[in-house]
Parts: C-alpha cells; sequence; structure tokens
C-alpha cells in the first residue's frame, strides 16, 4: 500500500538507481581484470629510463602503498570508492576526483554539444521524409547522412583541422585554452561540429526518428487531429519526436564518448578524453578506473533520463508502474 | 428534403498501385446529396468504397500518386463551396474510353490546395468521428483537454475555463457518467463506449453542420453498440445536425437514416428514401440491396431458411473493375432478357419512383 502511493518516477528512480550501483561493480571490476592482465605496470612507467630493478620496484610499491595481491588492491579501491575516495593519480599524485572534476565540464560540453548538432542536422531530414515520403531532396540529405556517419571521427577531424586552422586559418591552432574565458568559445565549435557529425550516430538517429515518426503518423490518433484540424505535430510530438529522440540519444552515449576520445586527442582539448588517453599510456591505474566509473555513471544517466522521459510523458505507463508496485 | 448541404457529383477517387502499374479504383462515380437536418446513410460491404468517400470529402487520404476527382459542394450559410476547387490543376490526366489511363501529379500542390480548401472546413465546417474509438483519442492527451482543443480551436471560447466549462457541458450531453472525473482521464482509462461518447463530444463541440460519422459503433460491445446509436438519434432529433452515417450495420442505418445509399464497388447502385430501400417490397430493389437485406441477422432469417444466407462470390476487383454491371457475377436475378446487357454495359441511375434511383437493367425500359 505504501508503494502504491508512491509516484510512478519515484519507483522508476528507486530501481534505476538500484541497477546502476549493481552495474558500476561489475563494471569497475572488469575493468580491472583487464587492466590487471594487460602489459605493463605504472611502476614500470614511473621507473623508465631509471634503474628498474625488482627491489626498486618493490620500494616504490611499498611506498605508494599499493596491496600486494590483485584481489585485495581491487577491494581496497572499492572501499575507498564507497567511501567516496577515487585514490590518487600514480603520475601526478593528486586525488583522482579532483582531477576529473577539473576537466569534466569541457567533456560534458563537448559531448553535450555534439549532440545537439547531431539532433540539429538528423531531426530536420528525419522529419521532413516522414511526412514527405522519399523525396528527391531527403533521400538526397539521407544519403548523405549515411556517407558522412560512415567517415571515421579521427580523420574528419584532421581534415578539419587542415582545412580551418592550417589552409584558412579560422581557428587558432589550441582550440580551447580555458573553459571560462568568453573569447575562445567561438573556437570550440570545430570539435563540437566534428564530433557532432563525425561520430557515427547520424544516420541512425535518422533512420530511428523517421520510423517512429512515420508509424505515428499513421496511427489513428493523427487521423483525427487532422480531421479536427488541429496541429497534426503538436499531436505527434510526444510519441514521434520526443520518446524516441531520448531512447536513440541514451543509447549513443557510449559511441558518442568513444568519439569524444579521439576528438579530443585530435584537438588538443583538455577533456576526459584526453585523461583517459594519457592515464592509458601512464597505466595509471586509479586515474583509468575512476574514468571508467564516470563513463559508465553518464551512460546509466542517460538510460535513466530516457525512462523518467518515458514514464513522465506516458500515462500508461505510469499507471503500469502503479499497478505493478501493487503486485509487489 | 431540405435544402441541400452537401452535394457531391461524380467523385471518383483512384490509387495507384506502383507493383501492379494499376488503379485501384475505390471510388468509381459517386453522386449523393446530403439535406440539412438530415442522415444520409451509405452501406455496403466492405471494399465498397464507404470510407473512403467519407476521407475524399474531408481531403484525408495521403495524396499519393492516386487522383480525386469531381464535384463537392458544400452549402453552409457563409456561401457555397467546391472542396475539390481547383485540385484538377494538379493532375494532368491521360484517359480512354472514360477511364483514367495514366496520371502525372505535383503532389507537393496538389497537398497545399487541399490544405488550403480544408483548414476552414476540418473539424469547423465538417466533424469527423470514426471505427475503434479507443486509438482514435491521442493517448497523451486528456480527454478533456482534446475537446477543450477543439472548442478553442473552432468556437468563439478561448478562454481556458470557460472552454473547459464548455467541454463539461458537451460530456455531460453525450450522456458520460461523472464527466467531471473523465475530463482528466486519460483516453486508456475508459472503455470504447465512453471513448466513443467522448469523440462525439469533441466533434459536436465545435458546432459543425455536418457530421461524418465513419462506422461509429463497429469495434464496440453489442450492447454499447445499442446505446451509441440510442445517443446518436437522440442528438439528431436535439441539435438537428445532417449526418454522413457510413456503416455495413443495416440495424444501425434503419434507426438513424432519412436517406439510404446503397454502394457496391465502388458506385451507388441504389439511392432513396431511408423506408423505401430497407422496406420489405423486395421486388423494387436493386438485387444486391434485397441481398443485402436478406443476410441480416434476424429470428425469421433464421427460423424459415435454417441460417442466414450469404451472398455467394465476392467483391469486385477494384483494378480489373469488370465492363458491365458491377454485380452481374453475384447477381442471382439476371433473366435471360437483360443478361447480354448486364455483361456489357453498366447501367445508368434510373429514378424509379420520386427519389429513389436504382442501378439495374432489370428496371430498364
Amino acid at each position: 500500500m505504501k508503494l502504491a502511493a508512491t509516484k510512478p518516477i519515484t519507483l522508476v528512480l528507486a530501481r534505476e538507481l538500484a541497477l546502476a550501483a549493481l552495474l558500476l561493480v561489475g563494471v569497475s571490476f572488469v575493468v580491472f581484470v583487464i587492466l590487471y592482465l594487460s602489459p605493463g605496470d605504472p611502476f614500470s612507467v614511473l621507473l623508465e629510463g631509471q634503474i628498474s630493478n625488482h627491489a626498486a620496484r618493490a620500494g616504490l610499491r611499498e611506498a605508494l602503498g599499493v596491496p600486494r595481491t590483485w584481489y585485495v588492491q581491487y577491494l581496497s579501491w572499492l572501499g575507498n570508492l564507497l567511501q567516496g575516495n577515487f585514490g590518487t593519480s600514480i603520475r601526478t599524485g593528486l586525488p583522482v576526483f579532483g582531477e576529473i572534476a577539473r576537466v569534466a565540464l569541457s567533456t560534458l560540453y563537448l559531448t553535450l554539444g555534439s549532440m545537439l548538432v547531431t539532433l540539429l542536422i538528423a531531426v530536420p531530414i528525419a522529419l521532413h521524409s516522414s511526412v514527405r515520403g522519399t523525396t528527391a531532396l531527403n533521400w538526397l540529405l539521407t544519403m548523405l547522412a549515411y556517407v558522412v556517419s560512415a567517415l571515421p571521427v579521427f580523420w574528419l577531424g584532421y581534415v578539419a583541422v587542415y582545412v580551418f586552422i592550417h589552409q584558412f586559418g579560422v581557428f587558432p591552432l589550441t582550440a580551447r585554452i580555458a573553459a571560462s574565458s568568453e573569447r575562445t568559445w567561438p573556437f570550440s565549435l570545430l570539435p563540437i561540429f566534428v564530433l557532432g557529425i563525425g561520430n557515427g550516430t547520424v544516420s541512425e538517429v535518422v533512420r530511428h526518428l523517421r520510423e517512429e515518426m512515420s508509424r505515428v503518423m499513421g496511427e489513428d490518433y493523427i487521423r483525427t487531429a487532422r480531421a479536427k484540424g488541429a496541429s497534426v505535430w503538436r499531436h505527434a510530438f510526444k510519441e514521434g519526436l520526443l520518446i524516441p529522440m531520448t531512447e536513440i540519444i541514451a543509447s549513443k552515449i557510449p559511441f558518442i564518448l568513444g568519439g569524444a576520445v579521439i576528438v579530443e586527442q585530435v584537438f588538443n582539448w583538455p577533456g576526459m578524453g584526453r585523461m583517459a588517453w594519457q592515464a592509458a599510456q601512464d597505466r595509471d591505474f586509479p586515474v583509468i578506473m575512476g574514468i571508467a566509473m564516470i563513463a559508465a555513471t553518464l551512460v546509466r544517466l542517460g538510460s535513466l533520463l530516457q525512462r523518467v522521459v518515458y514514464v513522465a510523458v506516458n500515462p500508461r505507463a505510469s499507471n503500469e508502474r502503479r499497478g505493478a508496485a501493487w503486485a509487489e | 428534403m431540405g435544402a441541400p448541404l452537401l452535394e457531391i457529383e461524380n467523385l471518383r477517387t483512384y490509387f495507384h498501385s506502383r507493383s501492379k502499374r494499376a488503379f485501384i479504383r475505390a471510388v468509381d462515380g459517386v453522386t449523393m446529396v446530403i439535406a440539412r437536418g438530415e442522415t444520409l446513410s451509405v452501406v455496403g460491404e466492405s471494399g465498397s468504397g464507404k470510407s473512403v468517400t467519407a476521407l475524399s470529402i474531408m481531403g484525408l487520404l495521403d495524396a499519393g500518386p492516386g487522383v480525386i476527382s469531381g464535384k463537392i459542394t458544400f452549402r453552409t450559410d457563409g456561401g457555397e463551396r467546391n472542396l475539390l476547387h481547383d485540385l484538377e490543376h494538379y493532375v494532368t490526366l491521360g484517359e480512354q474510353d472514360g477511364r483514367i489511363m495514366e496520371v502525372s501529379k505535383d503532389e507537393a500542390g496538389w497537398r497545399k490546395q487541399v490544405e488550403r480548401i480544408m483548414a476552414e472546413v476540418r473539424g469547423k465546417e465538417i466533424a469527423m468521428i470514426f471505427q475503434n474509438p479507443k486509438s482514435a483519442l491521442n493517448p497523451f492527451v486528456t480527454v478533456g483537454h482534446q475537446i477543450t482543443e477543439a472548442i478553442r480551436l473552432h468556437t468563439p471560447t478561448k478562454h481556458p475555463r470557460e472552454a473547459k466549462e464548455r467541454s463539461l457541458y458537451w460530456l455531460e450531453r453525450v450522456k458520460m457518467d461523472s464527466p467531471r472525473l473523465r475530463f482528466d482521464n486519460y483516453p486508456y482509462g475508459l472503455s470504447g463506449g465512453m471513448c466513443q461518447r467522448a469523440m462525439i463530444a469533441m466533434a459536436l463541440s465545435s458546432e459543425p453542420a455536418l457530421l461524418i460519422a465513419d462506422e461509429p459503433t463497429t469495434g464496440l460491445d453489442a450492447t454499447i453498440q445499442s446505446t451509441i446509436v440510442g445517443l446518436l438519434a437522440e442528438l439528431k432529433s436535439e441539435l438537428g445536425i445532417a449526418t454522413l452515417l457510413i456503416s455495413h450495420d443495416i440495424r444501425v442505418v434503419s434507426r438513424l437514416a432519412d436517406d439510404v445509399a446503397v454502394m457496391y464497388g465502388g458506385t451507388v447502385v441504389e439511392y432513396g428514401p431511408a423506408p423505401e430501400i430497407l422496406g420489405a417490397r423486395f421486388g423494387l430493389k436493386h438485387p444486391y440491396t434485397a441481398a443485402l437485406l436478406a443476410s441480416r441477422p434476424s429470428a425469421q432469417n433464421v427460423e424459415e431458411k435454417g441460417g442466414l444466407p450469404a451472398i455467394e462470390g465476392e467483391v469486385p476487383d477494384p483494378i480489373d473493375v469488370p465492363r458491365g454491371c458491377r454485380f452481374y457475377a453475384r447477381c442471382n436475378r439476371v433473366t435471360e432478357d437483360i443478361r447480354d446487357a448486364c455483361a456489357r454495359h453498366e447501367p445508368a441511375l434510373k429514378e424509379l419512383t420520386p427519389g429513389h434511383h436504382v442501378r439495374c437493367w432489370l428496371y430498364g425500359d
């Protein structure tokens, strides 16, 4: 009875949170095992070019307080994490959380901006073709979207750097010096557009939105809206655009984050992607683990957002949730 | 018969099948008149072109490469207009022996022209209700809001609170139980009957001149069907709204219709006052109408014939329409005198008694 009185959104949130916690533990374990099994370790990187004998490595290990066995190492990391401690970077000796927080905002800026670019390209094409059917114009645009999606993002990035920076000098070479500096923001448009176009999701967003919108346009209630002289778009918006848009974006977050790693590298963008790249080269385990956790959290947040939108928008879903709570 | 409100003249609605490279002649030369305050009912089997006729009037057919031709004159106090006005300018037809053989169409222009004509008409002058009311209402919007939207779009009532009061009035008018509660319900929480009441309230709330009811009771439980028909009959006598009722259910038609048009294979085969067409004098009817009436369920039918007589055969192929009478292949009243005519020439719609037209060689001169 208590549950039945709870708002459906609250239930969705609670369930998603529990799921997210489990998932994060799983992800952290897998990432840790992969790191542990892969060749190379932070000590050899730190001691590179210096005397690298067994005693030196053991001494370093002792000094850094790293446990001997891999499972104790993992459990102590997990224990620290549960207390909100992400550990310290082996390379810089600074707390990992602070390091990530310093660059997270610029990655967020890059990825959200690129999502917006993707949608700005995909939504008009999808809507036009779902309503007008296949015309010469939207056939051409759809083909273009497919071609563009097939371009590797690093290639697109280097072409953009070459054309806009070296050839025409439209943007300075270091794209983004400080997030706060107002004068530099136009320069960040280049990597945002490269990621938005080149993350390989444009064609799939077009396809998904077009399919959903075409299906909704054929629904009886849209015919009713037309028969009563109301705006078809207003009636089709929730089921035909809002829900499919959150669905596709949520499912594409991993690809966008993956693309961000490359784009940040190409454009020297001081974000999480570049930090992850650097940390991977340094075998800086705590940093890699921390970034993996943040990335996994972002992916979960995306699907959570999608669930919340779906339940908030769909009266039937809200009711099913309530019904399920009764049964529990 | 009152003054004509809607006159349909020689309406032809053809869809083009790309795979078969041929026209599907869904509606093929339909002429009928709806008088003010009266109910014209269109009956016929599925595939006879009833619903397509209604959708053609509303301009709700997706344009596609098909073609709509003829004239639909709609007369209101504001004047008269042709709902298919100028549409022929967007289509070039290649005709041969009165049959359309090829077509080229400016679809964008066609669509714009349809929207231009119908923007003032849809919902405001002509409202429409459909079969399967549960799916005809928007599942994401409350019932009340959907009615309020129609009121605010088409009547001088613009203020949200006044519009809500007006919606509640209409919900009461269609005998929705606890209208204030239902106002905030989403369609999924309502039964099919309640959804159809809401649809009717929504259609009538903009006070249209004509209501098109496309199989309004199909998809509802039998008991609900009868209460919905009762409601429509009541509203008809109270409001005096002209109605185009499309139904394959003779019982529904006989309770509501003033005039009846029987459609078969895309044309009207019989047309006239309801009592004459639905009455018991089988001798003066089109053979198809007679067969249709004989196949409706009744105690008499079951007792005398030990079951319901079905009409043998199938509806004619709308792509390859037979040259002669469309009902010839299934007709059981062909006599040797007329067999030749039936097989070769399509009969014209002849006036048998004043107002009663039949398309059959039996009634030739």
